[in-house]
């Protein structure tokens, strides 16, 4: 390609000019290395991983609620994200039982929790048939705290998805027997 | 039979052919390229196993910094001069076509509605200082003072078809968001995207869809 045609004279005037014997080969090691430079300078300025989003539907505040009912404590798994990553976990029992203070878990994100949902919702769906529409009457309830970051918020609903918990809830405020169940945990 | 002759040629590579590929390479990179854009504060987002692209166009994000400042930016320029347009009109606030200028040049601003203009004004002298001025963000707290409210009604005003992204940086805190979720709540918007990074899921694991 870089070769341009030699001799464009025609035959007879072959013998008589002599044309100049000089290549026309041009060296493409600069171009090349140009190239390169650019496609490197490209890569590095463009945004290489594109961001994923998770997509977030909250109940209609307006629509008016019809009357549904209570949901069992034994179907329930409450989780507090408290400050310094920590969850605070209700498994299976409401804030107002007795017990609840004992029972009330601590867990770290990550291994931990997954495996806390994944044997809540193995219990439940144990205990209870899948509903009509064969999803799990399992049903988790996130309760982020004033102290939780959005990056604690984020990982419980990506753990719902790991865990394939269709039914959550994610509430902003504590009943009073919470507030009292978690004291000063709750700031 | 004659003596070989060794060849004289110096050993010299046909370049053509890599130069060749490199320009492709090139072209590619360029006509695929999105640029950074210049974001009022840098966001680390936190990242999930969600595999839902954000939409390139027709969007709207909500940007949470770290210091739960709240950033609003809208992406194509006509739709950010119909909003200014339409906030103009409602807060009784004039623009010159200069201060609009800046305003349609900025990914997303922080700024409340009554210091708009000087901080314009920055921009219309300096174009280059203005990424200095500290932005205070969108004022989100009491409902009658909520700026981000009427931004996110505006900005819909000017583009029905916007869907809406919340970038939340990974240490900010709840409340915020809280606030956040609260103003589109209050306008009906019940679905909503979370922007995050994407991070691969665990083992075994498969999408029901």
């Amino acid at each position: 390609m870089a070769d341009i045609a030699q001799g464009g004279g025609g035959g007879h005037g072959d013998k008589k000019v002599r044309s100049k014997k000089a290549s026309t080969r041009v060296d493409m090691t600069p171009m090349v290395d140009l190239g390169f430079l650019l496609i490197t300078f490209f890569i590095l300025a463009t945004t290489l991983s594109k961001p994923k989003s998770m997509s977030l539907a909250v109940p209609d505040k307006q629509e008016k609620l019809t009357e549904t009912e209570p949901l069992k404590a034994s179907k329930v798994l409450t989780l507090f994200l408290g400050k310094d990553n920590t969850v605070w976990a209700l498994d299976r029992i409401a804030a107002d039982d007795e017990k609840a203070k004992a029972e009330l878990k601590k867990v770290s994100y990550g291994p931990d929790l997954r495996t806390l949902i994944f044997q809540a919702k193995a219990i439940v769906d144990r205990e209870n048939p899948k509903d009509d529409k064969g999803v799990s009457q399992f049903v988790c309830v996130i309760k982020p705290l004033k102290s939780s970051t959005y990056k604690n918020m984020v990982d419980v609903l990506d753990e719902m998805a790991v865990t394939k918990s269709k039914r959550y809830a994610l509430v902003d405020a504590l009943t009073t027997t919470e507030k009292e169940l978690l004291g000063d945990k709750a700031n | 039979m004659p003596a070989l002759k060794p060849k004289r040629n110096f050993p010299m590579m046909d370049m053509t052919a890599m130069c060749d590929v490199a320009f492709l390479l090139l072209t590619f990179f360029i006509l695929t390229a999105q640029f950074k854009s210049q974001d009022a504060a840098t966001i680390e987002t936190p990242s999930s196993i969600s595999a839902i692209p954000v939409p390139d166009s027709d969007i709207m994000i909500i940007s949470i910094g770290k210091d739960g400042k709240v950033y609003f930016g809208v992406d194509n320029q006509q739709t950010r001069l119909a909003m200014l347009e339409n906030i103009s009109q409602t807060e009784g606030i004039q623009f010159s076509d200069k201060q609009k200028k800046v305003f349609s040049l900025q990914a997303n601003f922080g700024v409340p509605i009554r210091s708009l203009p000087q901080w314009l004004n920055v921009g219309v002298t300096n174009p280059d200082k203005l990424k200095d001025v500290p932005q205070p963000g969108v004022p989100t707290d009491s409902t009658s003072q909520n700026e981000l409210a009427k931004w996110i009604y505006q900005a819909r005003r000017a583009n029905n078809k916007l869907r809406i992204a919340i970038k939340g940086d990974n240490v900010s805190k709840f409340p915020v968001f809280k606030d956040v979720m609260a103003s589109l709540q209050a306008q009906n918007i019940n679905k909503f995207n979370l922007v995050t990074g994407s991070e691969a899921p665990p083992a075994g694991w498969t999408s029901d869809k």
